[in-house]
């Protein structure tokens, strides 16, 4: 350590008080550590929780199994216990532990026994350790009991030393980030005394390996491994506290591992191994694998062999990488020098086949070439099986035996020709021609055909053309030298050839799947809606990954089924507990992964520029996804998030613009409605105070006509109130009007009558057919609609008559009411009718309130009625407004007015 | 002779009640219900005071003013409606003399009147002594007095107030005040002024808390109340 380090180190480290904060928000997990069942974890932990509670704290049994022993029961007894959720399996009810109890129930501490329990299916999580990381993240302390031979980087150990293959295991980072480990210990001798007393609860079933299990050799074994796993814990707490407290003292041995693993059967021992050294060493590690960069097309096994390595990788607490490139060693070596790896861990593989003798090992290419690097071979188990040989299944090319056919008929065509060519002419450099061959065999069948062709064709030149002929030895020796020279140009030929092969069929692949991108991202550029953006998604990604998809939206506080492909597709609740939890969390879930893996679907957030816009699920299958496909995946997931998140913000505005428009119209309407009160309200104030305090000077005439303005402005203040009343009545959907038979001719008489009285000075005619049926509906609405348009027609009618006229039209009775005015310009025909229109100012009468006609046409809705404008009326002059009322059948009406 | 007021309003039924009412309290009156016909009538019928409906069908009432105010100074009063207070701040600092709000008192419309024709006359007279509410504010002399006492101001109090009372029952905006005291640059400082307005009410008003001298107009300005 240089000087300046250990300045800085004086500081207290940032990342540790970070580390150290985020941990105050989450809930504290206490793991009660044992050796092996038996020991008392369950009893040690249910005292202690018992001691808090006696202290008030508020500490609830989320589950605990006492498996019927009193002294544990009576614990128990004491203790508030949540009651168990019932999960219907296989016809049997499970009593599990109910996670959303205990999430609603919110106790300051829960106990949940059994860290390494498995939940049935259909449970959230499939494991118990992810049920109470969720009870953590909700920032409740649980306490929970583990023993020791259920540690995920130890069950190798645990099957070596016991015999007995664990299968509920627990990742190693779940007790590494535990803030407290308690170990319960007992001693060997004194368990296996319980054991015999009965005092150890044990399944029947497990009775033969129970007696294999509960050896004095292996309990002492486990005991060490739990000692020294808290010890290790203590050791790494020391640290951490020096750390933050910014103690100078003895870090970690500042050692990192660098662990190369590849899709082979030694990699997971060499994971398992380097999780061991890593933890003796308290040294971060980093499990890396190195991909070709000209080797696209991995075949899925391998694939989900790396996924499977790189998961346990995670869970035993390692950082992962993944390395493309074509030197491995070079690879290695560089990423070891970036991450300051001290050591490296690889698996102690020799090459097989050819290999063995032409090319050195990765292990030997590495120790020769990792200088001041530590470099740890682990060796594979006797008893493994030679890995699967790595083949790569390319469309368009050859598989292994056509590979060999191909080469072996270029071979011998070329033979054949070479000696018919031969025969007639003898050619100098007739080994050209197997060149030829290699290369054609290099080009169809791929690597292995141009190795085996060149092979081929040397024994074939060598038979055929070499003296002596037809035999294979050779006795110049410079044909010897030509022999060898030919076989290595043709082997490095032919590689050459292959290998541009190859990659001109990886482009094309790549070059395929960019178009398909491309042509979803023009699509989707076009879509302006985010409804089409969600088909096209779904489509193109059904198309393209021929998988069922759906496509969900947040919904207020739910999710909706936005689009699914095929449309037959449908979501049962467990999908949508899944795809709620990837909305939730913004993390995948379902199928494959560790939440909710009984959903059919794979859930995936869309995450926009502004968080989650959706969640798209992709229903599994048998075959998981190539990376091809996965990349295609995550590109038009990407391109869709933004799509929809574009539609989202264009939608925004379009609803702020509305927004706008309303609040100016609400603006206008308030004005308008200020203007129209208080106009009458100011005469009225105004010509009572000039009565008041002038009224003994004034002239009697002036006198009467204040008082008479008095009057006219109380009469149109108490129309306003009333139309606006009406206009509230039929915006509220209350306005029920009577159903009775009505005699339009009186309605109109009196309506007319009114409006003389009002507007002392306008001529209003009428004309009347005699034989005007009845309608149905309500007399005091159609004489409030008349009178409304009777006072349009006088204030737009300037000095000209106003008309009204009845008469019956077909089934119809028309009203209509025509005055002599401008008329309204064609333009605003449609717009009469609604609230607050007016036609600018009528000259030299009081403007209108812009409510009569809208309220006109409100009644004569109601009651079942039409109404229209029409002008020009008369002459390019004028308006008419068309009332239509269908005419009650005769008799009906003779009926109603007998 | 009676002093002649044109009113300018596009709302017969405010004309109706105005024109005997106004007559009543012994004024000739002038009828205008647009813009132009207002301006035509200033030239031609020579009227004293001016009523402005700020309302007017062909074109906007400040618009009205502001021609008025390129070649006369007769005194404005702008009607209108409370709401619409930006533009009244606006026609005041345009150069209209007083406001009022509708709906009003015939009184309240008289008292304005009066004010705005008496201040034309004192206008033309010059300078002179206002007393208000037992304070005595002498222009000439820079004294200011209650009673026998002297009450001591600061140069900035004195100039907000001789600027009150030179405008004395006519509402003076607070960006009038604020530039003709504080300079061009302070326009929008409303603080400078709470602040001063508020020594000065302590210093002058027999009551600070209830001034009788210098009135609060929400939202427009101040203005000083004297004996009538």
């Amino acid at each position: 350590m240089t000087e300046n380090e250990r300045d800085d180190s004086l500081r207290p480290d940032p990342d540790a008080l970070l580390a150290l904060a985020e941990k105050d928000r989450r809930g504290k997990l206490t793991v009660f550590l044992g050796a092996a069942p038996g020991v008392g974890k369950t009893y040690a932990m249910l005292t202690r929780a018992g001691r808090l509670k006696a202290e008030g704290v508020d500490v609830v049994v989320g589950l605990v199994e006492t498996h019927g022993r009193g002294e544990t029961a009576a614990l128990v007894d004491g203790l508030e216990v949540l009651p168990r959720a019932r999960i219907e399996h296989r016809g049997k009810v499970l009593e599990e532990f109910d996670l959303d109890g205990a999430l609603a129930r919110r106790p300051k501490i829960v106990l949940v026994d059994e860290l390494a329990h498995s939940n049935p299916e259909g449970s959230r999580h499939p494991k118990r350790y992810q049920d109470i990381e969720e009870l953590i993240a909700a920032g409740i302390d649980v306490w929970t009991a583990l023993n020791i031979q259920h540690l995920e980087s130890l069950s190798d150990v645990v099957a070596q030393i016991t015999g007995v293959t664990v299968r509920e295991r627990v990742p190693d980072v779940v007790l590494k980030k535990a803030d407290e480990v308690l170990l319960v210990d007992l001693p060997p001798t004194e368990l296996i005394e319980r054991l015999k007393e009965g005092k150890v609860y044990l399944p029947e079933s497990a009775s033969r390996a129970v007696d294999r299990f509960f050896r004095l050799g292996n309990l002492t074994a486990l005991r060490e491994l739990a000692l020294r796993r808290t010890a290790d814990r203590v050791d790494e707490q020391v640290v951490d506290y020096l750390k933050q407290n910014a103690i100078e003292g003895p870090w970690a041995s500042g050692e990192r591992l660098l662990v190369c693993v590849g899709p082979d059967d030694l990699s997971e021992k060499v994971v398992r191994v380097a999780s061991r050294l890593a933890s003796g060493l308290n040294a971060p590690w980093i499990v890396v694998s190195i991909e070709r960069a000209d080797r696209e097309v991995e075949t899925t096994e391998r694939l989900q062999r790396m996924e499977a390595l790189f998961r346990l990788a995670e869970q035993l607490g390692a950082e992962t990488r993944r390395v493309v490139g074509n030197d491995f060693v070079e690879e290695i070596l560089k990423l070891a020098r970036r991450e300051h790896a001290t050591q490296i861990v690889i698996g102690a593989r020799r090459n097989r086949g050819w290999r063995k003798f032409l090319l050195p090992s990765l292990p030997d290419a590495l120790s020769r070439k990792a200088a001041g690097l530590g470099v740890y071979f682990v060796t594979p188990d006797k008893t493994e099986k030679p890995p699967a040989p790595a083949r790569f299944a390319l469309p368009g090319i050859a598989s292994y035996k056509q590979s060999v056919l191909i080469a072996v008929a270029l071979s011998a065509a070329t033979a054949a020709v070479g000696k018919l060519v031969y025969v007639f002419a003898e050619l100098p450099n007739i080994s050209l021609l197997f060149l030829l061959a290699v290369l054609g065999a290099a080009v169809l069948g791929g690597y292995v055909s141009a190795f085996i062709a060149a092979v081929l064709s040397a024994l074939a030149y060598n038979f055929l053309f070499i003296d002596p002929l037809h035999t294979f030895t050779i006795t110049a020796p410079h044909e010897v030298f030509a022999l060898i020279v030919f076989l290595s140009v043709a082997i490095i030929a032919g590689g050459f050839a292959s290998r541009i092969k190859e990659q001109a069929e990886v482009a094309r692949v790549r070059a395929t799947a960019l178009q398909s991108l491309y042509e979803f991202s023009r699509k989707l550029s076009t879509a302006g809606k985010s409804d089409d953006a969600i088909w096209l998604a779904v489509s193109h990604l059904q198309a393209s990954l021929k998988r069922n998809i759906v496509l969900l939206l947040p919904d207020k506080s739910d999710l909706r089924v936005a689009a699914v492909w095929p449309p037959d597709t449908e979501l049962d609740v467990t999908d949508f507990t899944a795809a709620r939890w990837t909305r939730d969390k913004q993390e995948v879930a379902g199928a494959g992964t560790g939440t909710l893996p009984n959903s059919r679907f794979e859930f995936r957030p869309l995450m926009g520029p502004h968080g989650l816009v959706g969640v798209c699920g992709i229903q599994q299958s048998e075959e998981q996804l190539g990376p091809n496909a996965e990349r295609a995946l995550s590109a038009i997931l990407d391109q869709t998030a933004i799509a929809l998140d574009r539609a989202r913000l264009s939608e925004e505005s379009l609803q702020q613009a509305a927004r706008l428009e309303g609040e100016r119209y609400r603006e206008a309407l308030l004005s308008s409605i200020s203007h129209d009160l208080r106009t009458p309200l100011a005469t009225i104030m105004g010509a009572v105070t000039s009565l008041r305090q002038l009224g003994d000077k004034m002239e009697p005439e002036s006198r009467d006509d204040l008082l008479e303005s008095i009057e006219e402005e109380g009469g149109r203040m108490s129309r306003f109130v009333s139309n606006l009343l009406d206009m509230t009545r039929i915006e509220a959907g209350t306005l029920k009007p009577k159903s009775d038979w009505i005699d339009v001719s009186d309605v109109i008489h009196s309506a007319v009558e009114r409006a003389r009285k009002y507007f002392p000075g306008t001529v209003i005619e009428t004309g009347i057919a005699p034989d005007l049926p009845l309608v149905e509906g309500d007399s005091v609405l159609l004489g409030q609609v008349l009178f409304n348009l009777l006072d349009n027609a006088v204030k737009f009618g300037g000095e000209e008559p106003v008309n009204v006229y009845a008469r019956r039209d077909g089934q119809d009775v028309l009203i209509s009411v025509t005055d002599l005015g401008k008329g309204i310009p064609p333009a605003e025909i449609d717009r009469v009718f609604e609230k607050f229109y007016r036609r600018g100012k009528p000259d030299g009468r009081s403007p209108g309130t812009g409510l009569g006609l809208s309220i006109a046409r409100g009644f004569v809705e109601a009651m079942g009625g039409k109404i229209q404008a029409e002008s020009p009326a008369v002459k390019k002059r004028g308006t008419r407004i068309v009332i239509r009322f269908p005419a009650g059948e005769a008799a009906k009406a003779e009926k109603a007015k007998g | 002779m009676s002093e002649r007021i044109l009113v300018v309003d596009d709302e017969p039924q405010i004309q109706r009640f105005l024109k005997p009412a106004l007559k009543a309290a012994g004024y000739d009156v002038v009828e205008a219900a647009t813009g132009s016909e207002a301006l035509k009538a200033v030239a031609t019928a020579a009227p004293d005071l001016v009523i402005l409906d700020l309302g007017l069908p062909d074109m906007d009432g400040k618009d009205v003013l502001t021609s008025l105010r390129g070649w006369t100074t007769i005194p404005v009063i702008i009607l209108s409606a409370r709401e619409r207070e930006s533009e009244k701040i606006a026609a005041l600092d345009l150069g209209a003399d007083d406001y009022i709000e509708k709906p009003f008192g015939i009184g309240e419309l008289t008292a304005r009147i009066r004010t705005a024709l008496r201040h034309r006359e004192r206008a033309a007279a010059g300078p002179a002594v206002i007393t208000t509410d037992g304070l005595v504010i002498d222009t000439v002399r820079r004294l200011v007095t209650r009673g026998e006492e002297a009450v001591r101001l600061t140069p900035k109090e004195y100039d907000l107030l001789t600027l009150l009372a030179r405008h004395a029952g006519r509402v003076v905006t607070h960006k009038t005040l604020l530039t003709s005291v504080w300079g061009p640059a302070h326009g929008e400082d409303l603080h400078y002024l709470r602040v001063f307005i508020g020594q000065l009410r302590q210093k002058i008003e027999r009551d600070p808390t209830q001034p009788a001298i210098v009135r609060t107009e929400p939202g427009v300005g101040y203005r000083l109340v004297i004996d009538l």
